[in-house]
């Protein structure tokens, strides 16, 4: 295991996620990413930020083993995840947050949650705000909200330790959003998860413990909040180096 | 979850696509079934057809390489007779069924008491009137009067070759005298002359088959006697009648066949008997009746066999269309099912549990309506609609070439979706 240790000697967190050198090209195209590195810890909430189409998307399929890098190595636990197997990686490492919430139709929310997970979906599912007589609906028959809440249900009862969100909140209302963002920061905080957002909205990049953007194919971190920091100066920093980074 | 529970709730939840697939499953299967029962009855046909046409190969004087002599009546063939002995050792070939030949000559007929029976229709003059057309038989049932189906016994019993002092008559010439199977009458070729008179034991009688207001059908062509006025003895009793005549022996002899397709080869081995010189006599096949109702049979056949291969591949085209167009619409749930962990081979044993789990439905139901459609459509086909039988040999069969054809198309449909990369399935649905 990769322990990133303090000049104290202590061991305050470990890297659970490592990208090294992580490039990915489509067929016959100019490369998407270019030697990526990163490190991602458990317990905290991270945002990536780029504009459209510069492979945030991308970025996370390969974290979640969806696909292979061209080029570059991406670890968890220390481990390759191609030598361990992508399938495999799916199953027991990581969990996704989609856009378009990506339930299965003809399953009610239980069955939606219960897909891969054998804890009970009833109390997870009242956790993410759902009431029993929803939880037995057909999915198509909730609300965008209501089904994102059951996508992020299902990511919490897996027990995968990387949550990977992809524009989560794209597609809610501010305070759907708000409470959405808020249920993945507990998960990070509270559940010892590594999540992992990409958005285009500051409001949810705020709730981050730290911020990256994806630009013409490089990451740049912006802002990292030490352990007692996490604060309402917060904001003014990320929007102050946003605005920086746009110029 | 597992993928069986999956493979479940799907079918259940997607009733209408369950459906669809149910429907055309039934509708194909039974239409197979139903197909392979009358290509049976049609194979069933052909075979008995094989026992019945009586397909037979006359041996016969060859006149054309005897020489001629000249008598009283005109010039005669001097050619040999067919023997008895010649006739047995034909007989012997491996795959002839029995024999006939037969002398022709006209009876007088009377009850025991000397009284003169009477044909169907007298003319008054009793010398002519008790005159019956008869033949000799070595085996009656091979008559030729008999096979073609003019005649049919009705009581009493053929004249088989060790049958002494029989007689069979029709049933009409019986009714009219009052004479019954059992009863004795008596028979003289020639009253006139010191022929013998002999008793003869009714053992059969026939009714005329033909139909009576057919004139053609209901006579004798070569005498003109109407068939009700034939008599039939054996070969001994006729010999015994006509002893004051030379017995030169027979003219031709029809010999039967039990397969109609072994019929050349028996030919051949017949003519490979040495002890008689077939410079002498002419081998004649008589199988037009069955070589054109057995290739209007196998005409059925093919079209009954190409009937059954192209319902089965147009349905099996039809079936993998829909399950490719039916996964095509489920990109979206294999891309997810991949993106939580779910393997490649789990999804599509999944698709293929639920195509089973219809089939599974589908198949006995086709059993049941095919055993009631299989007849009706049977008749379109010139079978009747008892002899059209959808067995469970014919479901096995077909439930087990089903699932294995099914298994395919759902392998097939699945190809191009698993070629690709998770990434690609989520991508290419957003
Ligand atoms: N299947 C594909 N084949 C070829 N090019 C692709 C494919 N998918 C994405 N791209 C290209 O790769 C680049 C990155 O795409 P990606 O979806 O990762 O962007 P993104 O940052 O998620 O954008 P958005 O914010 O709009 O979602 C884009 O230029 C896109 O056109
Ligand atoms: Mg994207």
């Amino acid at each position: 295991m990769m322990h990133s240790k303090t000049k104290r000697n202590e061991v305050v967190s470990m890297n659970i996620i490592e990208l090294k050198n992580v490039g990915y090209a489509y067929e016959n195209k100019r490369k998407v990413l270019k030697a990526i590195n990163l490190s991602l810890e458990e317990g905290k909430m991270y945002a990536i930020l780029g504009s459209s189409g510069c492979g945030k998307t991308t970025l996370l399929s390969l974290m979640g083993g969806l696909d292979s890098p061209s080029d570059g190595q991406i670890f968890y636990e220390g481990k390759n995840i191609e030598k361990a197997g992508l399938s495999a990686h799916r199953k027991n490492n990581v969990a996704f947050i989609f856009q378009s919430y990506n339930l299965i139709d003809y399953l009610t929310p239980k069955e939606n949650v219960a897909l891969t997970s054998k804890l009970p979906p009833q109390p997870i599912l009242e956790r993410v705000g759902l009431t029993e007589e929803e939880s037995r609906r057909n999915v198509l028959k909730l609300s965008g909200g209501q089904q994102q809440r059951v996508a992020i249900a299902r990511a919490l009862a897996s027990d995968a330790k990387v949550i990977l969100a992809d524009e989560p909140t794209g597609n809610l209302d501010e305070d759907t959003a708000a409470e959405i963002a808020n249920i993945l920061k507990e998960c990070a905080h509270q559940m010892n998860k590594c999540v992992v957002i990409v958005t285009h909205s500051n409001e949810l990049a705020k709730q981050a413990d730290e911020v990256l953007r994806l630009h013409r194919g490089e990451m740049k971190m912006l802002d990292r909040l030490n352990q007692s920091g996490r604060s309402g100066c917060y904001t003014e920093i990320v929007l102050q180096t946003y605005k920086a980074f746009n110029r | 979850m597992n993928l069986g529970t999956r493979a479940i709730l799907y079918t259940a939840r997607k009733w209408k696509k369950t459906l669809l697939l149910f429907c055309l499953l039934l509708s194909i299967t039974t239409l197979v079934l139903s197909g392979l029962a009358i290509s049976d009855a049609q194979e069933e046909q052909a075979e008995e057809l094989r026992g019945t046409t009586g397909t037979s190969f006359t041996v016969s004087r060859n006149t054309a390489t005897g020489g001629w002599g000249n008598g009283g009546n005109g010039s005669y063939s001097t050619q040999e007779y067919l023997t008895s002995d010649m006739m047995e050792k034909i007989v012997a070939v491996d795959g002839i069924e029995g024999y006939n030949a037969s002398i022709r000559t006209i009876l007088c007929l009377s009850d025991v008491n000397g009284q003169w029976l009477e044909q169907l229709e007298p003319t008054g003059h009793s010398m002519v009137d008790c005159q019956f057309y008869s033949y000799s038989c070595i085996n009656s049932e091979y008559h030729s009067l008999f096979l073609s189906g003019a005649l049919e016994m009705c009581d009493g019993e053929m004249l088989a070759p060790s049958f002494d002092n029989g007689i069979i008559i029709s049933k009409e010439i019986a009714d009219k005298h009052g004479l019954h199977v059992g009863d004795t009458i008596q028979a003289v070729n020639d009253p006139f002359s010191n022929d013998k008179t002999k008793e003869l034991k009714i053992v059969g009688l026939f009714e005329v088959v033909a139909d009576k207001t057919d004139e053609r059908n209901n006579f004798n062509e070569a005498s003109y006697y109407d068939y009700a006025n034939n008599a039939f003895v054996s070969e001994t009793t006729m010999k015994a009648l006509l002893e004051n005549y030379e017995d030169v022996g027979y003219a031709s002899a029809d010999f039967f066949v039990n397969d109609p397709e072994q019929l050349e080869g028996i030919i051949q081995q017949v003519q490979k008997i040495t002890s008689i010189n077939w410079n002498n006599f002419i081998i004649t096949a008589n199988d037009e009746v069955y070589e054109r109702v057995s290739s209007s049979i196998s005409d059925t056949g093919t079209l009954v066999t190409t009937l059954i291969v192209l319902i089965t591949v147009v349905s099996m085209v039809l079936i993998i269309l829909i399950l490719s167009m039916s996964i095509r619409s489920r990109k979206k749930e294999m891309g997810i099912l991949l993106a939580v962990g779910i393997e490649k081979p789990a999804v599509i044993l999944q698709y293929t549990i639920e195509t089973l789990l219809i089939a599974v439905a589908a198949f006995p139901l086709a059993y049941l309506s095919s055993k009631q459609v299989a007849g009706m459509l049977g008749t379109l086909f010139g079978k009747t609609a008892e002899s059209v039988i959808v067995t469970t040999q014919h479901f096995t069969l077909v439930a087990t070439l089903g699932a294995i054809l099914l298994i395919a198309a759902v392998l097939i449909s699945c190809i191009p979706a698993m070629r690709l990369k998770p990434k690609e399935i989520l991508s290419q649905m957003e």
